[in-house]
């Protein structure tokens, strides 16, 4: 038969039922599944040390730690001594945050103020926060409050540095736009420059708020006595490992709720910009 | 004939992103809408922004006479995300011009929108307020930069027509850039072309909207655009 005789014939047309096709897109977190990770990680920590295999003098039992813990809570103990830190925290990052935004809006409006102030925040921003804490040796025994300035100088930077940068980088169509408008230098600043900065200065806040904790565990481990710091540093002189461990207990739980109460606070502020790179 | 609205003189610019004016002239009329074609990077944008005193950095000399008040809209709506729809157009002006706000709004067929955030509205209708907000400044120029480029082809008829209508009963002068032939032709009493920075063609439009003239003056304006 010669191939090239003969019709052309067209394929029948077939069709394949349509599957539905499975995104390659990340799935969609389960907020509620992510608490297998540290459940998983308790109920090992527990069996090693039901079987006898941690050292309670190393790591002790996590009920070990949660009774510990809950004797503290009825002496009064973590009250009086979250009270303490809590204060100091309120205090040093209510300053430092004062002070990072007032120098941050003098040294972003004003050409004067940048050259003033922002190379000097530069400098700073290269020395370690914890360096800071050097200071409260040498402080210490003053009538100062030492850990409060250590805290406030911690969190002064993240605040300064993302306000800083917020309010410096305008979106240029913005900028047009207000001169198109005849805008005032004071109706631009006020209409677009300060309204622009807000998501900065609350990520610096949330940055600040963690610098904060940082310092304030370390300053109170060195000198400040009668917060949860305090409590952590005799702990470990005593060898009392299952009060260290409510110590950072209660520092992980504080972060936590600082930065949720502060995205939270981000959240109530951005409503309206969904459309606006949040 | 009246003094004109707009008059430019030899305008030059030296190449900057919008492309480069080698010696622009061009009167405008008040109330009259111009269109201004141009291939990409032949000097539209260049002109617009040298009109609306955006070009800071570029080099460049000539005459430019404007209105005092000349406004100006973009592609996007330019609406500041942390205001609402009535405060995006009553930005920069007094707040006592509310009662005027809400009716420019009314007038691009957006009332009751007033205090909607411009997240809430579709880009046709976030274009629509930034017409209100040039609308609400009582302007006699009011400078156009391919503001409906982005949008799609059915809603961009709509605006197109709004436009129109809004030049008509406040009598403002239009100078619309745009890449679109047929919305030039649609549009404009009077069609300008820009080549390379230069003025090529300057045509009125008049009675040549429909039919053979149309399509004759559709077929000359495309081929000078390089489509043929």
């Amino acid at each position: 038969m010669n191939m090239y005789s003969g019709q052309i014939i067209a394929a029948p047309p077939v069709l394949v039922a349509a599957e539905r096709r499975r995104s390659l897109a990340p799935a969609r977190p389960n907020r509620y599944l992510h608490l297998i990770g540290p459940a998983s990680l308790l109920l090992c920590w527990s069996f090693l040390s039901a079987a006898g295999w941690l050292d309670p003098r190393t790591l002790p039992a996590p009920w070990t730690a949660v009774s510990t813990g809950a004797d503290l809570l009825r002496e009064g103990q973590i009250q009086e001594r979250l009270a303490v830190s809590i204060a100091r925290v309120a205090t040093g990052f209510t300053l430092g945050g004062a002070a990072g935004l007032l120098l941050a809006l003098l040294s972003a409006l004003s050409p004067l103020g940048l050259y003033l102030i922002d190379g000097v925040v530069q400098l700073k921003r290269g020395i370690p926060v914890l360096a800071a804490v050097a200071f409260i040796l040498v402080w210490s025994g003053t009538t100062e409050p030492v850990t409060e300035a250590a805290i406030a100088l911690a969190a002064f930077s993240p605040i300064y540095l993302l306000t800083h940068n917020a309010l410096r980088t305008v979106d240029i169509r913005y900028v047009e736009l207000a001169e198109t408008l005849n805008l005032s230098r004071a109706q631009f600043v006020k209409a677009v420059i300060l309204p622009g900065a807000l998501a900065g200065f609350v990520r610096g806040l949330r940055f600040g708020a963690a610098a904060a904790w940082l310092v304030l565990a370390a300053a109170e481990q060195v000198d400040a006595t009668g917060g949860i710091g305090d409590m952590v540093a005799l702990a470990s002189n005593e060898v009392q490992p299952d009060v260290i461990m409510v110590g950072l207990g209660i520092y992980g739980l504080l972060g936590l709720a600082t930065d949720y109460g502060l995205r939270g606070f981000e959240q109530l502020l951005l409503a309206s910009r969904r459309s606006f790179g949040q | 004939m009246n003094a004109p609205a707009v008059r430019i003189r030899d305008v030059r610019r030296s190449v900057t992103l919008e492309g480069v004016l080698d010696g622009v002239d061009l009167d405008i009329a008040p109330g009259e809408f111009v269109a201004l074609l141009g291939r990409e990077g032949s000097g539209k944008g260049a002109l617009l922004r040298a009109l609306a005193g955006l070009d800071h950095e570029a080099q460049g000399a000539g005459e430019i006479a404007l209105p005092p008040s000349t406004a100006m809209i973009f592609p996007d709506a330019r609406l500041l995300p942390w205001l609402r729809v009535l405060d995006n157009v009553l930005l920069g002006l007094d707040p006592g011009e509310g009662k005027r706000a809400v009716l420019a709004l009314a007038e691009v067929g957006l009332a009751g929108r007033e205090i909607s955030w411009p997240h809430e509205l579709s880009d046709g209708e976030q274009q629509r307020v930034a017409l209100a907000r040039a609308l609400v400044r009582r302007p006699a120029l009011l400078l156009a930069d391919g503001p409906f480029r982005a949008l799609d082809a059915v809603t961009r008829l709509q605006l197109d027509a709004l436009l129109l209508c809004l030049s008509e009963r406040h009598h403002y002068a239009v100078l619309l850039a745009t890449d679109d032939v047929d919305e030039a032709i649609a549009l404009a009493d009077r069609i300008v072309m820009l080549d390379h920075g230069r003025l090529a063609i300057d045509v009125r439009v008049d009675d040549r909207r429909e039919g053979e003239p149309a399509a004759r003056l559709r077929a000359i304006l495309l081929r000078m655009l390089g489509v043929n």
